[in-house]
C-alpha cells in the first residue's frame, strides 16, 4: 500500500511524463498542418500562377487571364486572394486595379467591409488592410471607424490602408489616434500614412503640434520636416524651444534645418548653448550646416572650439558647406583635429563623387 | 568503519529530515513560477502571432531611426572582413558599422585595411563615456561612402572597447554586437522597429540569439539551418530555446525584462551615455548595463519600456568544448551574482515595480541560488541511496519527476518554436532536439551546476577574474 505522498508523487511523475508525451505529439502535428497546408495551397494555387503573373506584370491586354482568376471558387479561391493581397502590396498601376477587380468579383472587398465588425482582431485587421488595398470612396469612411478599435493590431492596419489610399481627409483622424489613450498608432505607421497623403495636411498636421501625447507631436514634426510643410515653422520652432521630450526637440531641429529660413539661425544657435543637453547641440548644429544660409557661418565658428570634439567636426562639416565664408571661418584653424577630420572625409566624398 | 558509517548515516538522516520542507517548498516555488513564465511566454506569443499575423509593410522608411553597429574585435582576423561585408549589407535604411579593434596581435586590422582600403581620419573621439585605454587611430574607406568607421586602441577588454565604439557612434540607436556573429538580413528591421512604434519611451531591446554551430554560412549570410554536429551545442541550442523563447518573452510580457543578451542587444545612444556606458570592471557587463538602466530611469521616475523581439536576429558560435562552457558558464554565474549584489538595494523598493518585487527576487532565488540547491541534492541523493536511508523506488521516482519537469519546459520552448519560427525544418532535427532535451538531464546539468558554483566562488574569495580564449572553429563557409 502507498503512503499518500508516494501516491502523490507517482501521480505528478505520470502527469510530467505524459505532458512530455503530449508536448511532442503536438510539435509533430504542429510541423504535420503547417507542412501540409503549405503543399496543399501550392498545389491549389500552381494551376493559376501563370495567369497571376501574366496579370501582376501588366501584360494581360485581353483580360482573359484576369478573368481565368476569377472562375476559382471555394478553398483554391481563399488560396488565390491571400496570393493576391500579398502581390498588391508590391504592384501599382493597371496591373493593381485589375487584381482588385478579381478580389471584388471574388466577394473578398464585400466580405471585408463585413469583417470589420466580426470577433477576431486578426479578421479585422486583415479587412482593413483588405479595404486600404481595394481603396475605393467608401472605403475612407470606414477605414477612420476602425482609427477606434479597440487593439492596435486594427487600428495600424486601418491607418496603413488609409495611408495607401492617401485621402488627405482621414489625416485628422490619424494624428488623433496616433496618441490615443489605448495606446494609440504605431508612430511609424502614422508617419508612413501621413506622408502618402500629399499637401493637403498641413492645416490639420499645425494642430497635432499642441496634442499632448509626445509621439503624436513627434510624428507632426517629422512630417512636416519631411515634405517641407513651411506653415508649420512657427511650431516648430516652438515646440525646439519649449517641448518637454528631448526627442521631440531634436526632430523639431532635424526639421527646421530642413526648411527652415534665414531667420532660424538665430532660433537653432539659441539650442547649441553649453546648458542645452549635449544631443540637442549637435542636432541643431547638424541643422545649421543644412540650412544653408551664410547667417549660420558666425555660429559654428564658434563650436569650432567647443569641448566635445563630434559637435565641433559637426560645426566643421557645416562650414565646408557653406561655400567661400564658410571655408573662410576655417581659416587659422586647419590644425584643429575636428577640421581636419571633416576636410578629410569632404575630401574623400568629392573624390568618389 | 561501522561507526563511521553509522554517524553518517545520522547525519545524512538530519540534514534531510532539516532540509526537506524547505526543499521541497523551493522545488514546488520553481516549478511553478516556471509554468508561469510558460504561461506569460505564451500570452506574449500568442499577442506576437496577432501581430505578425496583421502585419503590415514596413521598410523602415520615414521614421526609422539611424543604427550604429558596435563591434569589438580582439584578434578576429578569420571572420571580421566577412562579418563587417555582412553588416554593412543588412536590410536598413540608416545604419553604420563601428568596429573596434581592441589591441589584436593578430592581422584584424590588416584585414579590414585591406578590404575596405581604409585611410585614416584625425578625428578626435567624444569622451561621453569615460574610455582609459588610449585610441590609436580612426580610419575609414577611401571611397567616402562605405558607412564604417575602425577605431584602434590599446587592448583593455570587450567592455572598454564597446565604450570607445559609443562614443564614436554616430546614430541615435547603438546596437552591441559580437564580431564573430551572424544577423538575419531582417533583424535590425526587427529590433528597431518597436522604436519606431514608439521612439519616445521605448530605450532598449534585445533579440533572440541562436547557436549558428553546423548551419551553412555563405559571406556571412546562413543560407541553411543545420543541428550542431556534437551534442554538447545541441544541448545548447535547447537551452537558448529555452532561455530565449520561454524567459526572455516571459519576462517581456510581464514588463520586467532586466537581462539583454551582450550578444545582440540594441540601446538608445544618449540613455547609455547617460548612465555612462558599459562597467569595464564588470564581468556580467550587459545584465549590469539594463540594471544600470532600469535604476536610473525609475530613479527618475522616466515613462520608458524595454522589450525582447522574440524573431531570430543573431547567430552564434557556442563553445563546443567543456573547457571553454566552463569557462563561460563560471564567468556568467559570477557576473550574475555580482550584478544582483550591486544592485541588490532595488530589492522590493515600490519604486522599482515589477523589477523590484518580481524579476529580481526571481533571478536571486532561481538563477542564482539554484545550483547551490541543485548541488546539494547531487551530493546528498546518492548518499543516502549508498546509505539505505531513503526508499530507492522513491528517490528514482523524485528524481524521474524533477528532470522531467526540466524536459517539460524544454518541450514548451519547442512547441513555441515550431509554432511560430520553425527554424529546423529537418524531422531529424526534430529528433535531435526531444534527444537534446533528455540527454542535457544526464551530465551536463551536473557539470554546469559544478562550473557555476565555482564562478561564484571565485567571486567570494576576491578572485581576479581572467576571460580566458574562446576557441572558435569557425562558420562552415559553403561547405558545410
Amino acid at each position: 500500500m502507498l503512503t499518500f505522498s508516494a501516491q502523490l508523487l507517482v501521480g505528478a511523475t505520470i502527469a510530467v511524463l505524459g505532458t512530455c508525451l503530449v508536448l511532442v505529439i503536438v510539435v509533430i502535428a504542429v510541423r504535420m498542418h503547417r507542412q501540409g497546408r503549405q503543399k496543399r495551397d501550392e498545389m491549389l494555387l500552381a494551376p493559376l500562377r501563370g495567369p497571376l503573373i501574366t496579370v501582376a506584370s501588366g501584360e494581360d491586354d485581353d483580360g482573359a487571364a484576369t478573368e481565368q482568376l476569377t472562375w476559382a471558387t471555394g478553398v483554391t479561391r481563399d488560396v488565390l486572394d491571400a496570393a493576391i493581397v500579398d502581390l498588391l502590396t508590391k504592384i501599382r498601376g493597371l496591373p493593381a486595379e485589375q487584381l482588385v477587380g478579381v478580389l471584388t468579383a471574388h466577394g473578398a472587398v464585400d466580405r471585408a467591409k463585413a469583417d470589420l465588425h466580426h470577433r477576431s482582431l486578426v479578421r479585422r485587421a486583415k479587412a482593413a488592410q483588405m479595404l486600404g488595398l481595394a481603396g475605393g470612396p467608401d472605403a475612407v469612411p470606414l477605414l477612420v471607424g476602425a482609427l477606434g478599435d479597440s487593439t492596435v493590431q486594427v487600428r495600424n492596419s486601418a491607418a496603413w490602408g488609409l495611408g495607401l489610399i492617401g485621402d488627405a481627409s482621414a489625416a485628422g483622424a490619424v494624428l488623433a489616434a496616433t496618441g490615443g489613450e489605448q495606446g494609440g498608432i504605431p508612430a511609424s505607421t502614422s508617419a508612413e500614412t501621413l506622408q502618402s497623403m500629399g499637401v493637403g495636411i498641413s492645416d490639420v498636421l499645425a494642430t497635432a503640434f499642441d496634442d499632448g501625447d509626445a509621439r503624436t507631436r513627434m510624428v507632426a514634426a517629422h512630417v512636416t520636416g519631411d515634405r517641407s510643410f513651411t506653415r508649420g515653422l512657427p511650431a516648430l520652432r516652438r515646440l525646439l524651444a519649449d517641448d518637454p521630450d528631448l526627442t521631440v526637440r531634436e526632430t523639431c531641429a532635424t526639421a527646421i534645418g530642413r526648411l527652415g529660413r534665414a531667420e532660424d539661425v538665430t532660433v537653432l544657435a539659441r539650442h547649441v548653448a553649453v546648458d542645452e543637453p549635449l544631443s540637442l547641440r549637435r542636432a541643431c548644429a547638424a541643422a545649421l550646416g543644412e540650412l544653408g544660409e551664410a547667417g549660420a557661418v558666425p555660429v559654428l565658428a564658434t563650436l569650432l572650439d567647443d569641448a566635445d570634439p563630434r559637435l565641433a567636426e559637426i560645426a566643421a562639416s557645416g562650414l565646408l558647406g557653406l561655400g567661400a565664408d564658410g571655408r573662410a571661418a576655417l581659416a587659422g584653424r586647419e590644425d584643429t583635429a575636428p577640421v581636419r577630420a571633416a576636410r578629410t572625409v569632404a575630401e574623400l566624398q568629392r573624390a568618389s563623387a | 568503519m561501522t561507526g563511521f558509517l553509522e554517524g553518517l548515516r545520522s547525519a545524512v538522516v538530519w540534514v534531510m529530515d532539516v532540509t526537506s520542507i524547505p526543499i521541497l517548498a523551493y522545488f514546488l516555488l520553481i516549478n511553478t513560477s516556471l509554468i508561469v513564465l510558460i504561461v506569460l511566454a505564451y500570452l506574449e506569443f500568442r499577442a506576437q502571432e496577432r501581430r505578425r499575423a496583421t502585419a503590415v509593410e514596413w521598410q523602415g522608411a520615414g521614421l526609422a531611426p539611424g543604427v550604429s553597429l558596435l563591434v569589438p574585435a580582439y584578434n578576429e582576423e578569420a571572420g571580421i572582413v566577412t562579418a563587417v561585408k555582412s553588416f554593412l549589407t543588412l536590410r536598413y535604411p540608416r545604419h553604420e558599422v563601428v568596429v573596434v579593434d581592441d589591441g589584436s596581435t593578430d592581422e584584424t586590422f590588416a584585414r579590414l585595411e585591406q578590404a575596405f582600403d581604409l585611410v585614416e581620419v584625425p578625428r578626435e573621439l567624444p569622451h561621453e563615456v569615460p574610455v582609459r585605454a588610449r585610441i590609436l587611430g580612426v580610419y575609414v574607406p577611401r571611397d567616402g561612402r562605405t558607412r564604417l568607421v575602425v577605431v584602434r586602441k590599446e587592448n583593455s577588454g570587450r567592455s572598454e572597447a564597446i565604450n570607445v565604439a559609443i562614443n564614436a557612434a554616430t546614430e541615435p540607436l547603438v546596437a552591441m554586437i559580437d564580431g564573430d556573429s551572424i544577423l538575419e538580413p531582417d533583424g535590425l528591421l526587427h529590433v528597431t522597429r518597436p522604436f519606431a512604434d514608439d521612439p519616445t519611451r521605448m530605450v532598449a531591446t534585445g533579440g533572440a540569439i541562436r547557436p549558428v554551430n553546423g548551419s551553412r554560412v555563405i559571406a556571412g549570410r546562413i543560407v541553411r539551418v543545420e543541428m550542431p554536429p556534437t551534442w554538447l551545442p545541441r544541448i545548447q541550442l535547447v537551452e537558448y530555446l529555452r532561455a530565449f523563447l520561454l524567459g526572455r518573452t516571459g519576462w517581456s510580457r510581464l514588463g520586467s525584462l532586466i537581462l539583454i543578451s551582450g550578444a545582440f542587444g540594441l540601446f538608445r545612444r544618449d540613455v547609455v551615455v547617460e548612465v555612462g556606458g558599459l562597467d569595464p570592471n564588470s564581468i556580467g557587463e550587459d545584465f549590469e548595463l539594463v540594471m544600470r538602466i532600469h535604476k536610473r530611469l525609475r530613479d527618475e521616475g522616466r515613462d520608458y519600456r524595454i522589450e525582447f523581439v522574440p524573431e531570430p536576429v543573431s547567430w552564434t558560435e557556442v563553445p563546443v568544448t567543456a573547457t571553454v562552457l566552463r569557462n563561460q558558464r563560471r564567468r556568467w554565474h559570477r557576473g550574475l551574482w555580482e550584478t544582483l549584489w550591486a544592485y541588490r538595494s532595488m530589492l522590493f523598493r515600490p519604486k522599482y515595480g515589477r523589477v523590484g518585487w518580481v524579476a529580481l527576487p526571481y533571478y536571486w532565488l532561481f538563477e542564482l541560488f539554484a545550483p547551490l540547491l541543485e548541488f546539494f541534492g547531487i551530493i546528498i541523493v546518492p548518499l543516502a541511496l549508498f546509505l539505505g536511508v531513503v526508499n530507492i523506488p522513491f528517490a528514482i521516482l523524485f528524481l524521474v519527476l524533477a528532470y522531467g519537469y526540466a524536459v517539460l519546459v524544454t518541450l514548451a520552448a519547442m512547441l513555441v518554436d515550431e509554432w511560430a519560427f520553425h527554424k529546423h525544418d529537418r524531422w531529424q532535427a526534430l529528433g535531435v532536439t526531444v534527444a537534446a532535451s533528455v540527454l542535457e538531464n544526464l551530465g551536463y546539468r551536473q557539470a554546469t551546476v559544478w562550473w557555476r558554483l565555482e564562478g561564484w566562488w571565485s567571486s567570494l574569495r576576491g578572485k581576479k577574474h581572467v576571460w580566458g580564449v574562446m576557441t572558435r572553429t569557425g562558420f562552415d563557409e559553403g561547405s558545410a
